[in-house]
């Protein structure tokens, strides 16, 4: 392939052209979303695409964050999440101490990410693990990659779709022989708030010294080489270029992973003020579940299922397809859309090896049967389950790490 | 460019984490001789911060310049 790099004149976007287009058509179905539906859907449309729009700015990637630590080296992410996590902590302690005032009595937060814990929790997270560095990405990862126009992102998410349908007609065996003999822990009944809260600190500096200490040892020494951009932004002539060269400055530069972290976990703080915390997976599995029953396969009665809370799905019969969780699952793909538009960097990305698309649609089945069997991704059973201050959320993580680790074996043996 | 350089392309466009850093090693590792430049053209962004570390440990100097929308060429060096 020959490749000249004098011959570079490629058009651009036009920029404002597609800001005033993106934010009338974004306010418009806000607007009617509020009118025809429950106003609380617009929220989650909102969220969604604000969350689509920071992970892509920021190249927040869960998968990154455990698979790098041990292929690279590389921490950057790590260090977002554990920002993200103290933020989202401090945020839900003081949401669940109003609902929950005397922890030690009564039941904890109902809303809250708040599971079993137990040998199932560390099944799944470790499958979750092998299948989302397998398909290169996790499930909202996926879902953000979809908005940016990768082609295997699409598959991994057909893929989480599968594993999620197989997860559903094998979940009762799990039930009987597992899961309806683990009980939830849930840190501030034991510990009181304080001491949850204290726990939950030492957990994450611990993570933050252990990473920090990775990263000086690695890759001590290094400056990343300066991006040479294809045209510098032109000064603004008027008032309204100026306005619009504001926008522009934060899409024309990759944010920080800790100011990506950070918002994410105030995101994940506003959702659940109101309602629950961020969760994307029991929207996949109702979408799994209606494409079965479509398919005229349909899913067994999900016993015990209706006590769990989190990403477990919610099966209302003959329910409306636009559910609050509809809004925010497509809210990220639009968000990441619009944001690497206005980035100029979306791309139709279509592997060319046909074994891409095997690691994508096998990553994902893992992974969704891992986030079944979980009831929840990165998200609900890991960036939202820690600050509800649940054991499930950290056992989940140590089986995120297990399966990151034994995944990055097979990459580093067999491509 | 000369064609000695036009040769030394490794097009990893359409590529996702971790497969774009494990192509590029895996060049640079098993070529025999190891080449003395080599031009990864990438369309995954998270592979500014993956390829040119590696490569750095290798022993590689490294420039990033971006091509067209949403692609770039990561020029390594001996």
């Amino acid at each position: 392939m020959t490749f000249n790099s004098n011959n570079l004149s490629i058009s651009r976007p036009n920029y404002q052209f597609w800001v005033i287009v993106v934010a009338l058509g974004i306010a418009s179905l806000c607007a009617l979303l509020s009118l025809f539906a429950e106003a609380s859907v617009a929220v989650f449309w909102l969220v969604g695409l604000a969350f689509g729009v920071t992970v892509q700015r920021s190249r927040f990637c869960f998968t990154s964050a455990f698979r790098d630590f041990f292929l690279l080296g590389q921490v950057r992410v790590l260090k977002g999440i554990l920002a993200g996590l103290a933020v989202s902590t401090i945020g839900f302690v003081v949401i669940m101490s109003m609902s929950s005032p005397n922890p030690a009595f009564g039941s904890p937060p109902s809303d809250a990410n708040i599971l079993p814990v137990g040998l199932s929790t560390l099944i799944a997270g470790t499958l979750f693990g092998i299948g989302m560095v397998l398909a290169g990405g996790c499930v909202s990862g996926s879902l953000y990659r979809m908005g940016e126009g990768y082609v295997a992102s699409w598959v991994a998410i057909f893929g989480v779709i599968t594993g999620l349908f197989f997860l559903n007609q094998t979940w009762n065996w799990w039930w009987h022989n597992l899961i309806s003999r683990e009980t939830p822990v849930w840190l501030p009944a034991e510990f009181t708030y304080t001491g949850a809260l204290l726990i939950t600190t030492i957990g994450l500096l611990a993570i933050l010294y252990v990473s920090v200490w990775k990263e000086r040892k690695v890759s001590a020494g290094f400056t990343m080489p300066q991006i040479k951009q294809l045209t510098s932004d032109s000064q603004p002539t008027n008032s309204i270029s100026e306005i619009f060269s504001y926008v522009r400055r934060a899409f024309s530069k990759e944010w920080n992973p800790i100011t990506g972290g950070i918002i994410l976990g105030l995101l994940n703080i506003l959702l659940f003020i109101r309602f629950h915390p961020l969760g994307v997976v029991g929207e996949i599995s109702r979408w799994s579940t209606s494409l079965s029953n479509s398919l005229g396969i349909p899913t067994p009665h999900l016993e015990g299922m209706d006590l769990l809370g989190a990403c477990a799905p919610i099966l209302a019969e003959g329910a409306s397809w636009f559910t609050e969780g509809f809004f925010l699952n497509t809210g990220i793909v639009a968000g990441a859309f619009c944001s690497a538009m206005f980035a100029r960097e979306f791309k139709l990305r279509i592997p060319k090896s046909p074994i891409r698309y095997v690691q994508s649609m096998v990553g994902g089945i893992v992974m969704g049967y891992g986030a079944g069997l979980g009831l929840g991704c990165t998200l609900g059973a890991f960036f939202s389950a820690i600050p509800s201050l649940a054991l499930n959320g950290w056992v989940y993580a140590v089986g995120l790490t297990i399966g990151a680790y034994i995944s990055v074996q097979w990459l580093k043996k067999f491509s | 460019m000369s064609e000695n350089q036009e040769a030394e392309i490794l097009d990893v466009r359409g590529e996702i984490c971790p497969y774009p850093m494990i192509r590029t090693n895996k060049e640079l590792d098993e070529r025999d001789p190891a080449p003395l430049t080599l031009a990864v053209l990438t369309d995954h962004p998270p592979a500014l911060s993956t390829i040119p570390p590696e490569a750095m440990k290798r022993g590689y100097g490294c420039e990033i310049e971006e091509i067209a929308s949403g692609e770039w060429r990561i020029q390594l060096f001996k």
